[in-house]
């Protein structure tokens, strides 16, 4: 049964293996590849029980991993799902590598990949611009370089990260994001040689899945605490595949704090949680999913604000939301369209719909 | 209903910039003599009732952009709650980060002859 259209704002495309990325780099880094044998560095640490995170019916037929083929993953998430629009965000570990200047030739090998293997595959995909944490300055340039194409229309990086994003050694990818008009999005997932937990390392793939949510948290209140909304009034951030269950408390908690430590942080002029809801959005999936559906509700009625949420599927890995059954019946029809569709047309500014 | 004026001691009694709880008509306030002015205030934080008299009054980084030079401005003029440190405008009791909705009541309180006046 065929579902209303729907955008999904965070599906995943993959190369295969890093000689997916030569043809977009130079002589020489495709040398120094070829004959080191160096592989793509991962953006995880833990086995994830599931290969490649992936469903299982998600390999395609045709050979490949998961994500890797166009015409496949059209098949299965755009057209089984009437899917009008989907934000792609590859999952390349480029910030892992330690070579700057080879990373940064990753970084632009990827974005000239996604716009050559799937961009012009279909127009219904739009993706994000991998950038490399590590040098700002360079992912800065390659924001502006590669946002010309408005179906790039979002910067990505990863939540795990060596330093929290709203440090000012960030700000010009923030910088170069609202230059180019669009937002950042912060996507589960990354690793840089941090415990990926604030209690040091974890021993199973649940404990880094559930608690992904920490570090989230390290972030939306470093981008706002170091005042990156005043100092770029237009950034917007959306926050990928971290829940959205817990944002209401750390809203609470980031207020009663504001009330007696303000003067360390004199640009914040308003409460953090009114910042909070004017520039960020956050994707649905993996979808919170409490013994009674209802408590959402709750959840809603405290973040107070209906365009916050935006669908997102995840496709195609093991915790995919369906379009059809991840948002419970207890959602509200007018609220429900703007989950599914309508947020993300206000937030990411589809140039084509 | 018309206020009247209250003799609360001699201005010597209220040590430059340190807080004074005193019991005026049957409220409690917290005075603070500066240079060139002297301020009265309800002495209950609204938050959790702590006495404001056992804060402290100073000054308080002004707004400015990330990066800017961080000003110490209103020196004198702010009080902080001793618990958990929300801080009010002397002149005008009301707090700097919710104005509107979280304040204290001021009273009009000047120096008069070497003794201090509020009024009520």
């Amino acid at each position: 049964m065929k579902t209303q259209a729907v955008i999904d704002a965070d599906a995943h495309n993959y190369i295969n293996s890093i000689a997916d990325l030569l043809p977009y780099m130079s002589e020489r880094w495709q040398t120094y590849i070829r004959s080191s044998g160096m592989q793509m560095p991962p953006v995880s640490h833990l086995p994830k029980l599931y290969e490649l995170a992936a469903r299982r019916d998600a390999w395609p037929p045709g050979g490949g991993k998961p994500g890797s083929d166009p015409d496949f993953m059209r098949e299965q998430l755009l057209d089984a799902w009437n899917i009008d629009a989907a934000v792609l965000n590859p999952l390349v570990g480029v910030s892992g590598i330690r070579n700057l200047d080879l990373a940064n030739a990753a970084m632009r090998a990827v974005n000239e990949w996604v716009e050559a293997v799937w961009l012009s595959a279909d127009e219904r995909w739009h993706a994000s611009i991998t950038v490399n944490a590590y040098d700002a300055e360079a992912s800065a340039a390659e924001v502006r370089r590669a946002a010309q194409n408005r179906r790039f229309n979002q910067v990505l990086l990863l939540v795990r990260s060596h330093a929290p994003y709203g440090r000012r050694e960030f700000r010009p990818i923030f910088e170069a994001a609202a230059d180019m008009d669009i937002p950042v999005g912060i996507h589960f997932g990354g690793g840089t040689g941090n415990p990926i937990t604030a209690a040091g390392w974890p021993s199973y793939y649940i404990e880094d899945h559930t608690g992904m949510t920490q570090a989230f948290e390290a972030q939306l209140i470093s981008l706002v605490c170091e005042g990156v909304f005043q100092s770029i009034p237009s950034t917007r951030v959306c926050l990928i595949e971290g829940g959205f269950a817990w944002l209401p408390a750390l809203m609470w908690r980031l207020d009663k704090n504001y009330r007696g430590l303000r003067s360390e942080v004199p640009w914040l002029t308003e409460f953090p949680s009114e910042i909070i809801r004017r520039h960020f959005a956050a994707t649905t999936q993996p979808m919170e999913e409490p013994e009674d559906p209802a408590y959402l509700l709750d959840i809603f009625k405290m973040l107070d604000c209906d365009q916050f949420l935006l669908f997102a599927t995840d496709y195609p890995h093991w915790d995919f939301d369906a379009p059809d059954k991840a948002i419970p019946s207890v959602v509200p029809d007018d609220l429900r369209q703007k989950i599914m569709r309508g947020n993300a047309l206000k937030f990411y500014e589809f140039q084509n719909l | 209903m018309s206020s009247r004026t209250f003799d609360i001691g001699p201005a010597e009694a209220f040590p430059i910039g340190e807080p004074r709880r005193v019991a005026v008509n049957g409220r409690a306030l917290a005075v603070v003599r500066q240079p060139n002015a002297i301020y009265a205030a309800r002495d209950v934080c609204p938050h959790q009732g702590a006495r404001l008299s056992d804060g402290h009054a100073t000054g308080t980084a002004l707004p400015c952009l990330p990066g800017e030079e961080i000003v110490f401005g209103k020196i004198g003029e702010i009080l902080v709650c001793p618990w958990h440190g929300w801080e009010y405008d002397l002149r005008t009791g009301r707090s700097l980060i919710d104005p509107e909705k979280t304040r204290i009541r001021t009273y009009p309180a000047r120096i008069e002859n070497g003794r201090a006046l509020v009024e009520m």
